[in-house]
Parts: structure tokens; sequence; C-alpha cells
């Protein structure tokens, strides 16, 4: 059994992956909204908090280039957050059922959805940065910088789309898609978001130092950043808040599995 | 005359009510328009606080407090969204049409649906003001304030639910109106919502004279604090009733529009 049912693994998983694809590639304008929606925020914050670069401790004088990455990760957050709608829309609809009695390992049927996500999350991330360098972000962290955002980005994406993965198989429902963008938000801006940890005032310092976002923003913050500058201290963080975040999550997203149907 | 008046306003106050409860019937509708403002509000609230530490930052006893008005007219913003975005699920699954046939004003459909916006949009700030208080902002300006506060905030959602309504009643597409979320953002950030309109950023600066909310929010902010120096309740209350008026007469121009191609 297992020997005939590795090989249908990677097709199914393809399969699915191109499934999620279509989604986006053959409605016009699907992207639109998650592309938008973290350009406005990028602009907007810049506009409105630009003069936060004056107060001591904080580590550019480009607000523009602090809240790149934060956009690029937020873009790439509700992007994998998508992946628990559509999956609840499957749900909801009944094609699911018909997927779970399908001759493969149930998680192989997560992976092409979540890979979807992972590449939808592309365009809003390099749409973001673009937009950014445009109006006046800079790139100090040069190619190693940018590999390090693209890194956080397709992690945090990944970890989203877990998150959405997970409320959807709990409640099996559309409705649960604020929830599920919700939790992106909530988790991004948690964060050292605005600031850096040192003018966080109050109980968000607290819950910042405790947020793996935090460390994600830093590793990601490398790209644009001339005071967090390309190096393993500020990458490692990161990397263990992300495969933190993997592990918890994609730990609820197989629970949630293992429940269906039952 | 009287009589049919009467009957008119009869009709205006049961789409009222109506709008009103198929929000508080669907718990996930209430999710953007009460949670999320309030999710913004505690993360500006405690991640920028530190800007109080910069030149020019007017003087103040409340920086919950001070910020708080752009959640109010986020939350009026949201309301307005919310009520066109119910006005375009009513027309897409035909429920508008049946009501086109009953003997009453056209524009009582309009009016009634921006009745239901007021509704939601009172109750929403009375909420906001409220949850501030409990979590230490204090309003300097009085009872008075605040009940003028309410009542500005209810006109501005009137005005973005008569543009809201005009997009859906124009196209009756219920997926155009929620992808047009992101360009609320657009509206609240082009004003001085969170920060003193001196220290936005230039560019900000200029384009928030030509938004209508910027006085909005600048009157909220002087009648909370009691303290007109930080807004014109009166050019604040011209602005919102301005853009009340004008965008009522685009959603009945829109309704007009509507019944000449039925």
């Amino acid at each position: 059994m297992s020997v005939r049912a590795a090989p249908a693994t990677l097709p199914v998983a393809l399969a699915l992956w191109r499934r999620s694809l279509n989604e986006v590639l053959r409605v016009r304008g699907a992207l639109l909204p998650a592309t938008i929606a973290p350009v406005v925020f990028l602009l907007g914050m810049t506009g409105q908090f630009g003069r936060l670069t004056g107060l001591d401790g904080f580590p550019t004088d480009s607000y523009m280039s602090w809240v790149v990455p934060l956009s690029c990760l937020q873009g790439a957050g509700f992007a994998g957050a998508a992946t628990g709608s559509n999956l609840a829309r499957d749900i909801e609809q009944g094609w699911f059922d018909r997927l779970l009695v399908a001759p493969v390992a149930r998680p192989v049927l997560l992976v092409g959805p979540i890979l979807g996500g992972v590449t939808r999350s592309l365009v809003p991330a390099t749409v973001v940065l673009l937009v950014g360098l445009a109006v006046g972000a800079e790139l100090p962290g040069g190619a190693l910088g940018l590999v390090a955002l693209y890194v956080a980005c397709v992690g945090f994406c990944t970890a989203a789309g877990l998150w959405g993965v997970y409320m959807a198989l709990t409640f099996r429902t559309q409705q649960a898609g604020p929830l599920m963008q919700q939790g992106v938000f909530l988790a991004v801006f948690l964060s050292t978001a605005y600031t850096p940890e040192v003018l966080l005032r109050g109980w968000l310092a607290s819950v910042a130092h405790l947020n793996p976002v935090t460390y994600v923003l830093e590793l990601a913050r490398q790209a644009t950043v001339r005071g967090i500058e390309p190096s393993f201290a500020h990458t490692w963080p990161g990397l263990v808040a992300l495969a933190g975040m993997l592990a918890v999550l994609g730990g609820l997203a197989m629970l949630g599995l293992r429940r269906m149907g039952r | 005359m009287i009589a049919a008046a009467a009957r008119e306003g009869r009709v205006v106050a049961a789409l009222g009510r109506r709008a009103l409860s198929v929000q508080f019937r669907r718990a996930q509708l209430l999710m953007p328009t009460f949670v999320l403002p309030l999710m913004l509000l505690a993360v500006i609230a405690s991640g920028t606080s530190a800007a109080q530490g910069l030149r020019g930052f007017p003087d103040i006893a409340s920086y919950l407090a001070f910020v708080l008005p752009g959640t109010i007219i986020q939350g009026a913003l949201l309301a307005g969204l919310t009520s066109g975005t119910a006005l375009a699920a009513d027309v897409e699954f035909g429920f508008f049409d049946r009501l086109l046939a009953a003997p009453v004003r056209r524009t009582s459909l309009v009016i009634g649906r921006q009745a239901g916006t007021l509704g939601l949009s009172a109750l929403q700030t009375v909420f906001f003001l409220a949850i501030a208080y409990a979590f230490g902002a204090r309003y300097p300006g009085g009872v008075g304030g605040m009940l003028a506060t309410v009542g500005l905030a209810a006109i501005t959602a009137v005005g973005i639910g008569g543009i809201a309504g005009a997009i859906a009643l124009r196209t009756g597409s219920l997926s155009l109106l929620q992808s047009i979320f992101p360009f609320v953002f657009v509206l609240l950030f082009t004003a001085p919502a969170f920060f003193p309109r001196e220290l936005l950023v230039p560019a900000l600066r200029d384009a928030s004279v030509y938004n209508p909310l910027t006085y909005v929010v600048e009157a909220v902010r002087g009648l909370l604090a009691g303290d007109a120096a930080l807004g014109d309740p009166w050019l604040g209350l011209a602005a919102a009733t301005g853009l009340a008026v004008a965008t009522t007469v685009l959603a009945t121009l829109a309704l007009r529009e509507r019944l000449r191609t039925l």
C-alpha cells in the first residue's frame, strides 16, 4: 500500500497546488485586494507616523524602510490565511469530503493549497517591496537582505496558511474567514510593527517581546533597515521563531485533519 | 400630505430597523466594524505613544484619548461600507427588486438604508467611547462633547454609506463592495487620524486639506478634549453634513439610473 501510495503523493500535491493557483489566475482581479491592502497600509502608516524616526532609539531615519518588511509580511500573511478561507469553502461545498476518500495520505491534501498560498503571497510581497523602493525605501541589506526578507515572507505565509487551515478544519464554515484574517492582523501588529522594542510602552512591550513575529520582522528588516545589517545574530532568532510557529500550527492543522470525518 | 409623510417615515424606520437587525443577527458582520478598529486602537495607542516626546506634539492629558477619534472615524467608515455591502447583497439576491415593487417612494429605500447606517454608527461610537474610558481615556469635553462626537460619527457613516450605496446600486456586485475594503483606509490615512496634522509627512499634510475626514477627525478630537484649538466642531459638522448630503444624492441618482435600465 505504502509503495503504491508514495508515487501518488507528489502528483496529487502538484495538482492541488495548480488548482489553488487557478483560483487567482482565472478570476480577474482576484489578487487585487490582497495586494492593495498592504500597499495602502504601507503608504498610510508612513504618512501618519513618519516623524517617529526622530525619536532617540529609532535605528533608521527612513520610516518607509522600517515599514516595508512589515507590509510585505502582512501581504504574505493575508495570502496565507486565504488558504483557510478557500479550504472552508471546499468543506462547505462538500468537495473536501470527496478528497478525503482519495487513496492518499491526508496531509498531502493540505500541501498543494499551502504551496498555492505561498506562491500567491509572492505577488503582494514583491509589489509592496517595489512600491516601497519607488517611494523612498532603502535596500542596504543587498542580496542577502532580500533573501532574508523573502524567507521571512514565505515562512510567515506558511504559518498563516496553517493557522487558516486549522480554523477551517475546526469551524468548517467560510464565516470563520474574519477570524483567520484577524489572527494574522493581530500577530503582525502585536509586535515591533510601528516602533522598535525600546520605544514600545506598557503591555505592548511585553507582548511584542514574546511574540515570535517580532523576530520574523527582525529577519525581514535586514533587507531595508540600515541599523539591522544582515548577520547571523539578526537571522537565527527569526528562523527559530518561524520553526516554532510552523511546528505548533502544523501540529494543530494535523490534529484538525485527523478529526475530519469522525 | 402629513399622512403620506408619516407613511414614508414608517417605511424608513422599518428599513432602518431591518438593516440593523441584519447586522446584529450575523455576528461575523460585526467583527470588522466593532472589533477591528479597537484592535488597531490598542496597537497604535501602545505602539506609538512615544510620539508624545516629539517636538511640536500638542500637550495632551491622554494619548489614548488623542488617537481615539481616528478609531471612531474608522468605525464610521466601516459602518458605511458594511451598509453598502448589505445593500449589494440585497440587490444580488433579489430582495431589493421586491422592495422596488412596493408602493413606497423610491428615495425612502435609500434613506431607510442610511437610517440603519446612522443607528449602527451611533451604537458603535458609544461602544468605542466606553471601552476607551475603561482603559483610561478621559473626555474633558464632557457629556456634550461625547454626544456631539456620536452625532458627527453617525453623519460621517451616512456619508460613506451613501458612496457605498451608490456603488452597490450601480453595480449590484457584492464581491466588488467586499473588495473596496482597502480603499476605506486610504480615506482614513489621508486624514490626521492618529497624528497631529502638523506632524504628518509633508505630502500627506498637503493632501489632507482636501479630505473632509480631516475636519471631522479634528472636530472629534476638539470635542472630546474640550479644546477647540485641536479642532473646530463647526467645521467638522459642515464637512460631515456636506459629505452625507452629497453622497445620499449620489445614491438616489444611482437608484434612478438602476430603475431606468431595469
